[in-house]
């Protein structure tokens, strides 16, 4: 092939091989093969766990599901070709568009409040000694290793009737609210622990975007007057622009895909409040409606779409507003 | 620098640091108190922290649930199995996509970094027809074998690879190693830290996972722990004290795994390198 006599690592492989073959007791079955062939099996070997694996488990099935999305599966009759009939079901439900709705006004609770945490946080962080810094670290990051299922029935115990959180509110003399069945606060209800969870990690990966920026910037806008505020607005912030976006887009992209917190929170209730996409598609698929194997499978794939559009058009628009400021 | 100024500087960040440590942490530390409340205090609503008498009471009548031991003990395991699992697989290929040239490798490559950008939901569906077609339901293979193999932990380990100084392996190859002995001897021991972040994340991913098991697994010999939770939540609701004593139990492996190992934790962000 072409690319073994252009490749380096292939021709060390050739100038060491006799070498290699007179330790060797007897002939082995690789010595059959030629040399340069050899290097290719060593390598063949040490991917095919991960290809084979990854072939049934992740590619095989999208695959499949995108093949299915074609056909109306029906545990009574045989599956029966229908083109593109469940996207446009899909794509005509309103039920589907309220969980995306729904999703989004979940994102928009979420990912900025975690945005703007994480930012002060690091910030914070970074001024620290580096003892009181380790410390900081753990702390922010120990929320982030628990289960999802584990933050959900802490949140749960805490907005009960009788709950902390009701106990807050009565300090300020407000009545007990029944946070997670009420329409208007269970959304809310459920970005509580997602920002919980979430803080963590962007703390963490803004921390170190921060340590990366030269001391010096810092140190001439202090000379120069600048107060925290400024410092964040003029230096901090432009320089981890690429850290920013990239948590912009991935937490955007899994908040609305959240649905462990609120399946075992309020399995969407009430009244859909808190459905989010994924949990509307799991539900769907679990209630066993008539064709809920299309219906759920083309749902899936089409948030696939919707949220890879969403990460295209936020990379587009930052990149644009880049161009702009140079 | 003027000390009165900076005095009280300080003493500020330590209130602050106090501040968010103690915010951050209240909900777990919530948790573990309401474990040690009597079924009465539990929900007690003037706020109380700490309990008025320190009860092991539902520590002990969960550690009793024969059905709770075995869900530790069986996720446990399955975790430990699948984290080792991971790391083979996940690093033997990083290290040929890092070290390696062979014929096909940019095909193989997007074989095995697109899974990356598929979303968990858009193929569970028909990932459960899979494993039912191959007739792993129910079995402790179903809960680790799909998800050993990852794109992101074996990017993540590739990285490492590709800056590792090339000398040491020329040497080894002028020396007759084979890539395997390479790999084994030179690579792998010092890959430490970066299995470290990459382990860690394997046992929470498979500790704390959820959804997949309450797919493929109805066994109760095979309950996994977070299924056990929230089924004991949905059937025993009301009993706060032992349920709070079991999520304690619970997230515990996860926190003390991440004490032990903050320091690589923390450095394996800045590992990662987004830029």
């Amino acid at each position: 092939m072409l690319d073994t006599s252009t490749q380096p690592a292939g021709q060390v492989t050739q100038v060491t091989g006799p070498s290699r073959r007179t330790r060797r007791r007897g002939p082995k079955v690789t010595d059959q093969v030629p040399r340069h062939l050899r290097a290719h099996l060593t390598a063949y070997l040490m991917i095919a766990p991960m290809v084979v694996l990854l072939g049934i488990f992740v590619i095989w099935p999208l695959v499949y599901a995108f093949y299915l999305s074609f056909f109306e599966m029906s545990f009574y009759k045989d599956a029966k070709f229908v083109g593109f009939d469940f996207y446009q079901y899909v794509l005509t439900d309103p039920d589907f568009y309220a969980s995306l709705w729904v999703g989004l006004k979940l994102a928009v609770m979420v990912v900025p409040t975690v945005l703007v945490l994480a930012l002060l946080l690091a910030s914070f962080i970074a001024t620290l000694s580096k003892r009181l810094a380790a410390f900081m670290k753990t702390t922010v990051y120990v929320p982030a290793v628990v289960s999802s299922v584990v933050a959900a029935i802490i949140f749960v115990f805490i907005y009960q009737d009788e709950g902390v959180a009701n106990w807050f509110i009565g300090l300020f003399g407000h009545g007990p609210v029944a946070w997670l069945n009420t329409a208007a606060t269970a959304l809310p209800a459920v970005a509580i622990p997602a920002i919980w969870l979430g803080f963590g990690v962007s703390t963490l990966i803004m921390l170190a975007g921060i340590l990366d920026i030269p001391e010096s910037y810092f140190e001439s806008a202090r000379l120069d007057g600048a107060n925290f505020w400024q410092r964040t607005r003029y230096i901090t912030i432009p320089s981890l622009r690429n850290v920013i976006l990239f948590l912009l887009v991935t937490g955007l992209t899994l908040t609305i895909q959240e649905f462990q917190l609120p399946l075992v929170m309020t399995n969407g209730g009430p009244v859909s409040a808190t459905n989010t996409p994924n949990l509307y598609i799991f539900n769907s698929f679990r209630d066993g409606t008539p064709y809920a194997t299309s219906y759920s499978l083309t749902a899936a794939l089409l948030l696939f779409v919707v949220i890879g559009t969403i990460s295209i058009i936020i990379f587009r628009v930052v990149s644009s507003e880049k161009s702009s400021d140079a | 620098m003027n000390r009165s100024w900076y005095a009280p500087r300080r003493l500020l960040s330590y209130l602050l640091v106090a501040g968010i440590a103690v915010t951050a942490l209240f909900p777990l530390a919530w948790m573990a108190m309401s474990g040690f409340k009597s079924q009465t205090e539990v929900l007690r609503s003037p706020f109380q922290f700490f309990p008025d008498v320190w009860r092991v009471e539902n520590y002990r009548l969960i550690l009793a649930d024969p059905a709770f031991v075995r869900a530790m003990a069986i996720t446990f395991a399955g975790a430990v199995i699948f984290t080792i699992a991971s790391l083979v697989v996940n690093s033997t290929a990083a290290y040929a996509f890092a070290r390696l040239e062979f014929a096909g490798k940019r095909l193989w490559w997007i074989v095995c970094i697109t899974p990356m950008f598929i979303p968990a939901m858009a193929i569970l569906l028909t990932s459960f027809v899979v494993v039912s077609k191959l007739g792993m339901l129910d079995t402790l293979a179903v809960l680790i074998v799909p998800g050993v193999a990852s794109s992101a932990q074996m990017f993540f380990l590739r990285q490492f690879y590709l800056n590792m100084p090339a000398a040491v392996e020329e040497a080894a190859l002028i020396d007759g190693a084979t890539r395997w002995q390479i790999f084994l001897r030179i690579f792998v021991p010092q890959s430490l830290g970066p299995y470290v972040v990459v382990g860690i994340g394997s046992f929470l991913a498979y500790w704390n996972s959820y959804v997949w098991p309450v797919l493929v697994v109805s066994n109760p010999d095979l309950t996994q722990i977070m299924q056990y939770l929230a089924t004991f939540r949905s059937s025993r609701g009301n009993d706060w004290g032992m349920l709070m004593a079991g999520s304690t139990l619970a997230a515990l492996p996860t926190i003390v795994l991440v004490l032990i190992f903050q320091r690589y934790i923390v450095n394996g962000v800045r590992l990662a390198g987004l830029k």
